[in-house]
């Protein structure tokens, strides 16, 4: 077993996460339950490299995620920082200890738990409950109604990533950033985030926690980081990550910098845009100098782009935005915990690859692009049947934003997995099916990617009770493509149980305008004589010489993807 | 009002609505934490959204808490909190002090004087007093062997105000003695050497100082013994774990043998390291009841541990990085980066090594080591925020400890060096000052009581008889402090009351600056949109 240790930086991040979460946990559940299709109980899917068994000091024994979680303080909600199960029995008002002198006690107005939190709690109550994310389908009347508000609570109500999250985190898995408070201060741009994880004993605490579940594997595959790059938490994460390379020289980090939908909108004033600008430009740079594979996701209107043919999403919603990346995500992690059984087995995975190996075929080819592309078909078309309109090339869809459509590159290479595909109608594909179906679709195809990795799984993406209403009308309860719309605009985990998921890393020069825009607009706004961002980019620490290492970065990133570009550091 | 012409949004107070907004601020912060002072102040227990607790009665960690949103409290506050960083302590007194300094100069103000000259009394009386406090202080000779009475003194009036009697002076003796073992003539002390460990386990009281090292994890092998004495310690960061060659080396293999063999090649040179080390072992514990101890800052992977585990080494994988360092502080020998050079110089020594396990976490102690410049303090407590909060007290502790030890002074305690500067300004600077000055040195000589005041009144006291009290022996030419029991003056050098002299030269110089700046404010401008509300 090779474990896999997961840290979510920032807000957004989070909130990709906690849906990340949710998947896993709704996997751990349904394995469980009795009731549940059997396509959830294949062995062939090791939990274990996400999770960790523990032990509480009462001797209760726990299974979490290897996670380490940084946000703001007062960015947990109704969630203590301790997590929901290491708590030790407290008395309300306890007795202080320490003092002998008096006390005088200053309680904030209690987080009220949300409809959805609540029914978690209840069902911990009842002790009979084994798995913790046993949906109850096909329950009695009275429950059903209750999910429906449920559902409808958290539409409307959530505020925060714990606000719909029903996994129980290690202690060690949640760190507030103490004295950066939610909403309290702007925290938007590189350089305010520049301090903060050198002040006080900050670093080392962070540090900590990441050695915590760090020291308890017995081979570690890799660090996979979700960062919130839309502000200061990409300074605080590239700290941070500059740590971990040195502590961790040859543990794989795979880094999805995520972006949220809310990052986009303010642009309004030059002096914001130029801002703005320059952070992306400095953002990337530092961000991908220490990791091994950078995917950069979050398009600025999801709900616009051709990912969301088949979903109804809000685009001033985290909560919505978060479950698409989330999806992808968990797509890409499925070959990271396939195992390899004996060839008598029956199929159920293939295609296993670990960390190393997906970093190694996506960056480390000839070309040593470490800059990858997200694509996502959610839910994937079916193999075969009259509902087939497109291939599953045509439907994947980029989560990466500013890149180059239908672009030609010999030298692509791409690493596509799928999960839970469906042949027609509501009738699952078997592995091979799905893998002849691949290749034929390669063989007809015109531009052939000069490599191509396939990873297939039977299990297709369990659609958990928080997961936010944002299916379209075209989408069947076991996520198969309608002939014809079912009534109700959008369907949430309620009406839709499971979905077919595709998605695919890809590292061709489809990510060129992504990296020249920021090329550009550093050299433009910072490095360039009289360039209007040189006083801003001092004040976020940046002499005249990072700037033009960075920039030297970016034409090496453009030359290896574009051999010809004319770009380079002295061609203004 | 020009600014209007440009950009009509934009809000502005004028000159005395502007100081007063600023005074107010100041007033409120010092309101806050003005409970907090002393031995007799107030714990805060802070209760968050989800129901965690947080105790405190430090100053730095309050406003830390506290969401502030008013631009001038900020201010204050980053002074206060930056004090702390310098000296480590005085963040409740700065913030008193600049309080105080505004609530004097309003009174002056609104009788009409203009805030630039009582700044310039200000200035005066700052240099004044400064030089005052050279005089005043008690010099400490520090030499070879540091006056061990006078450092727990200091160390026991700071943690006094932080915890009860009985634990904080269980905690002066702790203290002392891990400043003293980490010192090295010549040099100055780094903090980081004592490491700050705990257990949720037992009681406050069990908070110890142990010599030697605490780590927070332990071997991963069943058959590694749990205890050990005698203990050879090898201190290495070398990688003990199969990995894939350099992750950007890019190897490429055409059938399953080829692959096999690359992964054989990779094995044996990690059992080629486990082999050195194993030889070592062998070679210094030939036959007697000597044991092997390896702390590995990288990883050991299973079969590796098994290796170890069947030469009879116990081994700890991905030490924290600071504890390389504390290990060859506190065992000897050196910390080796690969198994090429490995001679029995390197090994360091430990009397005992043994692992305690609390569900699911594990502590490895190494103990009884020669002659130790590490140390850890092992602070227990049955539940997390108590433990929070003797750590907090644990760190200011050691801060005043070192202080004290640098600084090689101290100044005499319980508001005494606050009212005999007061009595010096008022006696001898202020006639010396030509013109309105005067008034400003007057209200920095006042606002210098706060101290005294404050900690009358969190004990009950009534203020006026307790300043009249205490300049009046003064005047009698004694140095006297405040009794927080009975309010009658007291000698605080027989009481063993002393505070750090880096600390009051901080809070002095910090003070009056932040204050000026404030009372010279003319103008609050807020233009620009505000971002925490969306229009």
């Amino acid at each position: 077993m090779k474990e896999i240790v997961t840290i979510q930086l920032g807000g957004f991040a989070n909130f990709v996460g906690s849906h990340f979460w949710n998947f896993q946990d709704e996997l751990l559940g349904l394995a469980e339950d009795p009731h549940a299709d059997p396509v959830y109980k294949n062995k062939s899917l090791d939990m274990d490299v996400f999770y960790r068994a523990g032990e509480t000091q009462q001797g209760i024994l726990t299974y979490t995620p290897r996670l380490v979680s940084i946000d703001y303080q007062g960015s947990l909600g109704s969630l203590s920082s301790c997590g929901s199960l290491y708590n030790e029995v407290q008395s309300d008002s306890p007795h202080v200890v320490t003092w002998s002198g008096s006390v005088s006690r200053q309680a904030s107005e209690p987080r009220t738990k949300n409809l959805f939190l609540q029914s978690l709690y209840e069902e911990q109550e009842t002790p009979s409950v084994l798995g913790n994310g046993i949906k109850k389908k096909n329950d009695d009347c009275r429950s059903e109604i209750e999910d429906k508000d449920i559902v409808e609570s958290l539409e409307n109500s959530v505020q925060f990533w714990t606000d719909f999250s029903k996994v129980h985190y290690h202690p060690r898995s949640l760190y507030e950033l103490n004295g950066l408070w939610v909403d309290a201060q702007e925290f938007d741009n590189y350089g305010i985030g520049r301090d903060v994880f050198s002040d006080g004993l900050r670093g080392e605490e962070m540090n900590e926690q990441l050695r915590f579940f760090v020291e308890e594997c017995d081979h570690i595959q890799g660090i996979q980081v979700i960062v919130d790059d839309s502000g200061g938490f990409s300074s605080l994460a590239s700290d941070f990550l500059e740590n971990i390379a040195d502590d961790y020289t040859n543990t794989p980090v795979l880094l999805y910098s995520a972006r949220g939908p809310g990052s986009y909108m303010k642009n309004t004033s030059q002096k914001e845009s130029i801002s703005r600008a320059l952070h992306d430009a400095i953002s990337f740079s530092r961000l991908s100098a220490f990791c091994n594979l950078i995917v950069p996701i979050g398009l600025p209107f999801l709900s616009q782009s051709k990912v969301s043919n088949f979903l109804r999403i809000e685009d001033s919603k985290p909560y919505h935005c978060s479950a698409v990346y989330a999806a992808a995500l968990h797509s890409m992690s499925l070959p990271f915990r396939m195992e390899q059984l004996g060839p008598n087995e029956i199929l159920d995975v293939s295609g296993v690859v670990d960390f190393n190996g997906v970093i190694q075929m996506l960056a480390g080819q000839a070309r040593q692009n470490m800059v990858a592309t997200l694509d996502v078909a959610m839910p994937a078309p079916p193999l075969t049947g009259e509902q087939k309109k497109q291939s599953l090339q045509e439907s994947l869809h980029s989560l990466t934003p500013e890149v180059a459509e239908d672009v030609e590159d010999m030298y692509a290479v791409e690493h596509l997995t799928i999960h839970g595909a469906l042949r027609s109608g509501t009738n699952r594909a078997t592995i091979s099916e799905v893998q002849d179906s691949v290749y034929a679709a390669a063989q007809n195809s015109l531009t052939l990617p000069r490599f191509s990795h396939l990873s297939v799984a039977q299990c297709p993406l369990p659609i958990p009770l928080p997961f936010p209403s944002i299916m379209g009308n075209l989408v069947g309860q076991h996520g198969e493509i309608l002939g014809s719309p079912v009534s109700g605009s959008r369907r949430g985990s309620l009406d839709v149980h499971s979905i077919p998921m595709a998605a695919r890393l890809r590292s061709s020069n489809a990510i060129l305008p992504f990296i020249e825009k920021r090329s550009v607009n550093l050299h433009r706004f910072g490095i360039n004589r009289g360039a209007r961002g040189s006083e801003l980019l001092r004040s976020w620490g940046f002499g005249k010489d990072d700037l033009e290492d960075m920039g030297e970065g970016y034409s090496k990133m453009i030359k290896t993807l574009d051999p010809h570009s004319l770009v380079s550091s002295d061609s203004e | 009002m020009s600014l209007r012409v440009l950009n009509p949004n934009a809000e502005v107070l004028n000159k005395s609505a502007a100081l007063h907004m600023n005074i107010n601020a100041a007033k409120g912060l010092q309101d806050v934490l003005k409970t907090n002072l002393g031995p007799k102040g107030t714990i805060k227990m802070l209760v968050g959204g989800a129901g965690d607790i947080k105790l405190t009665k430090d100053g730095n960690t309050l406003l830390k808490e506290m969401q502030i949103q008013n631009p001038t409290a900020i201010m204050i506050a980053r002074t206060a909190v930056a004090q702390d960083d310098t000296s480590g302590d005085g963040t409740t007194s700065t913030v008193l002090f600049i309080g105080e300094l505004m609530k004097q100069s309003e009174r002056y103000i609104d009788e009409g004087m203009h805030p630039r000259v009582l700044v310039d009394g200000f200035d005066i009386a700052k240099r004044a007093t400064l030089q005052f406090l050279e005089k005043f202080k008690t010099p400490v000779v520090m030499g070879d062997e540091p006056d061990k009475e006078i450092l727990k003194m200091v160390a026991r009036t700071t943690v006094r105000t932080k915890l009860y009697e009985a634990l904080a002076d269980q905690l002066t003796d702790i203290l002392v003695n891990a400043v003293l073992c980490i010192r090295k003539p010549n040099e100055p002390i780094d903090l980081f050497m004592v490491e700050i460990m705990h257990m949720r386990h037992k009681f406050d009281v069990d908070t110890r100082l142990v010599e030697g090292l605490v780590l927070d994890h332990g071997s991963r092998h069943p058959d590694m013994k749990r205890r050990a004495e005698n203990c050879y310690i090898l201190t290495c960061n070398v990688s003990l774990e199969y990995e894939k060659s350099e992750v950007n080396a890019g190897f490429f293999y055409s059938n399953a043998e080829q692959r096999e063999a690359m992964v054989a090649a990779e094995r044996r040179q990690v059992d080629e390291r486990i082999k050195r080390i194993i030889e070592l072992k062998n070679k210094v514990c030939s036959g007697d009841d000597k044991n092997f101890v390896v702390i590995n800052q990288k990883g050991i992977d299973p079969p590796s541990l098994d290796l170890l585990a069947r030469a009879g080494i116990i081994a700890l994988r991905r030490a924290k990085r600071r504890n390389m360092e504390r290990l060859v502080l506190a065992c000897g020998g050196e910390a080796v980066n690969s198994v090429d050079d490995l001679t029995p110089d390197c090994l360091g020594w430990a009397g005992l090594v043994y692992e305690h396990v609390l569900g699911e976490e594990k502590y490895t102690f190494v103990e009884n080591v020669k002659n130790p410049h590490s140390c850890t303090i092992l602070i227990k407590g049955p539940n997390d925020h108590t433990i929070a909060q003797i750590k907090d007290a644990v760190r200011d502790g050691l801060r005043a400890v070192k202080n004290t030890i640098e600084d090689e002074a101290v100044v005499l305690g319980a508001g005494a060096f606050e009212v005999a500067a007061r009595q010096y300004l008022i006696n001898e600077v202020k006639k010396t000052v030509q013109g309105r000055a005067q008034l400003g040195v007057e209200a920095f000589a006042d606002a210098l009581l706060v101290v005294p005041k404050t900690l009358a009144e969190n004990s009950g006291l009534d203020t006026q008889d307790v300043i009249i009290g205490l300049t009046g022996e003064h005047d009698k030419g004694n140095i006297v402090g405040l009794s927080q029991h009975t309010g009658e003056p007291i000698d605080p050098h027989m009481e063993g009351i002393f505070d750090n002299y880096s600390v009051k030269r901080q809070i002095i110089n910090s003070g009056p600056v932040i204050s000026s700046q404030l009372l010279l404010v003319d103008e609050v401008i807020r233009a620009g949109r505000n971002m925490r509300k969306p229009t």
